[in-house]
């Protein structure tokens, strides 16, 4: 027994780092694909065989989509929209996810499993109306017209992961409060809120990427170059006959570099905050 | 259309110091102490904003979207009307071999490409827990895909799969020899799976993650005990270590499937749900024929059908939703 572990202990090692390289070579290899082909003219980029990195390393993409396609306009449009609408979703988030909580409502079990079916419901399904009542009121292809919706699709799931983080409060500590004589709201605002910091960086984060993301609303919605937000612009580049990929590909660099490097610069922070969230949501 | 029109004009104000506003509706029994009935009514008011937000964008236009697969309606400049009242949306669909298709696509790619990540994201997972210096970069790493906009990681596959300079079809064609292999998106069945793999790369690390997150919470005793009877690794592994993680996996396994059903980025930039209607999921569907073909009554029937069957889905599992309450709750 004694002399089988640790014989057992190094297979499973090798093993291990076997599984890890594999895994990281096959998460990297398209990524680096992106980068590379991003650098290529484009003359490279349709070169067979493909060149394994660019010969002729150039920034000319990245010129031609921020001042021939335009890029700037839709990365100005997705900051201002999904900023507004995780500033609003967090704020809401807060207060609701602290009522269903630990105030003692009647109904919160079936507004809790409402939330969780609402949140996973097909976006198609709801996409029509929406769509006819926006258009009703003049807010197709503006900002506000995705930045409702997105408010509305990003709560349930945001006043789930609140709710959690509000839960493993000590109650103690509102109690103190409350025999301080603090209001319910100046007791949510300072005292709960610097416990629950942790999940509100969550609910920001799992907000930002969720409508940074997002294809089909901002699809129908706002479908004037204008108005397009980064998916949509990225998706309706060039024509039927020609992709012009050496743009698209410097522009996903531009969008995609600032997420990474804030991922590896933040990482440990954002790898606890997304598995707690993810795992009690 | 009023009720979107109020929720649309209340934009969402955060309610601070809103506490002393007049009861909004809150249930009151007598057993209840005042105090008790006064922190119920502040928490109607705190939730009051978010369901009234939701109830206008979400709830309403399902409900109104059910009402319109019932109906013919026409669009005009200054809107659309609803024409008439008809089961015809619905027979048509009964009789469409697409919509038959769509379903089988979504509900196979979905099947498939769960079981495969659940598979890989466990695996990535116990190999991320063993390992100790370069697990957070590991991570990081596999955040990016996760991170990436499915638009991007769409055209960056379309570029890969491309029939003349794609560098996969360079590699089946040059590396392994592959005569057939030009075409991997102009054919039904490696369009199909060439989806499936571009999928699984971007989803298989929030399988992992999650995963992992349950690893770590495994009680150790457990395993020293084990250890102690002798347990190989892999009866380990499948006598102590599932066992305990299944309730994390039907977390993962949920979430997963829901929005697996819903598919519509990656089959609409890089097929187009092409060739022909092979990567046509509901959702490409759906779009298709409401905004490309405008054609709304039937577009509002798939819309709703679709969210049957993701209802549907959502009932079975519902207990799973429920003791998930539950768990918490108790913590």
């Amino acid at each position: 027994m004694t002399r089988s572990r640790p014989r057992g202990r190094r297979r499973v090692f090798t093993l291990v780092n076997l599984g890890a390289l594999l895994l990281a070579l096959g998460t990297a290899a398209p990524l680096y694909w992106l980068v590379a082909n991003a650098l290529k003219p484009g003359a490279e980029i349709g070169r067979v065989p493909p060149t394994a990195w660019p010969e002729d390393a150039t920034l000319d993409n990245f010129e031609d989509a921020f001042v021939g396609a335009g890029f700037g306009t839709y990365i100005g449009n997705s900051l201002l929209i999904s900023l507004s609408a995780t500033v609003v979703v967090v704020g809401l988030s807060t207060f609701s996810g602290y009522a269903l909580a630990r105030l003692p409502m009647r109904g919160r079990g079936p507004i809790m499993v409402a939330l969780l079916m609402i949140s996973v419901y097909p976006a198609i399904a709801v996409l029509t109306p929406l769509y006819l009542a926006e258009r009703q009121l003049g807010l197709l292809n503006s900002h506000l017209g995705l930045i409702i919706p997105y408010v509305a699709f990003n709560l349930p799931f945001a006043i789930w992961i609140m709710r959690n983080y509000m839960l493993s409060v000590p109650r103690g500590l509102e109690d103190a409060a409350r025999v301080d004589g603090a209001t319910p709201t100046r007791t949510v605002l300072w005292i709960i809120l610097p416990q629950v910091r942790p999940g509100l960086f969550t609910v920001g984060v799992f907000t930002f990427t969720a409508t940074w993301t997002e294809f089909l609303m901002a699809l129908t919605i706002n479908s004037q170059d204008a108005y397009r937000t980064i998916p949509v612009g990225m998706a309706l580049f060039g024509t039927v006959y020609e992709v012009p990929y050496g743009t698209i590909f410097a522009a996903a660099v531009s969008v995609t570099a600032p997420i990474a490097i804030l991922v590896l610069v933040f990482r440990r922070f954002v790898v606890s905050g997304l598995t707690a969230g993810a795992v009690k949501g | 259309m009023r009720m979107l029109t109020e929720g649309a004009a209340v934009p969402a104000p955060r309610p601070p110091g809103d506490d002393r506003r007049p009861r909004a509706g809150a249930p009151v029994r007598d057993h209840r102490d005042a105090n008790e009935r006064r922190m119920a009514r502040v928490g109607w008011i705190y939730t009051m904003p978010s369901l009234v937000v939701i109830a206008a964008v979400t709830i309403f236009p399902i409900l109104f979207s059910v009402v319109l697969s019932f109906a013919r309606v026409r669009i005009t400049y200054e809107g659309f009307s609803v024409e008439a009242l008809t089961l015809r949306n619905y027979l048509a669909l009964l009789n469409s071999g697409d919509w038959y298709y769509a379903i089988a696509f979504t509900v196979g790619y979905t099947v498939v490409t769960v079981a495969v990540e659940l598979v890989l994201g466990t695996l990535a997972a116990l190999i991320l827990e063993r390992l100790a210096g370069a697990r957070g970069w590991l991570m990081a790493l596999l955040l990016i895909p996760w991170s990436m906009i499915t638009v991007v990681s769409a055209q960056l596959w379309s570029y890969m799969y491309n029939s003349s300079y794609g560098v996969i079809t360079w590699v089946l064609e040059a590396v392994l020899g592959l005569e057939s292999a030009p075409l991997i998106l102009g054919r039904p069945l490696p369009a199909i799976t060439a989806m499936m793999v571009a999928d699984i790369w971007k989803t298989t690390p929030f399988v992992a993650i999650i995963v992992l997150a349950g690893l770590v919470m495994l009680p150790r005793d457990v395993y020293e005990a084990a250890e102690v009877d002798g347990a190989s690794s892999w009866t380990m592994f499948w006598r102590v270590t599932l066992p305990q993680l299944r309730a994390t996996i039907a977390v993962a396994l949920l979430f997963r499937v829901l929005q697996a059903f819903g598919v519509f980025d990656l089959p609409f930039v890089l097929t187009g749900g092409g060739p022909g209607v092979a990567t046509q999921s509901l959702a490409v569907m759906g779009y298709k024929v409401l905004f490309q073909d405008l054609n709304i009554g039937p577009g509002a029937a798939i819309a709703t059908s679709t969210g049957l069957l993701v209802g549907g889905a959502c009932l079975l599992c519902l207990k799973a939703f429920r003791s998930q309450i539950g768990r918490e709750e108790l913590s």
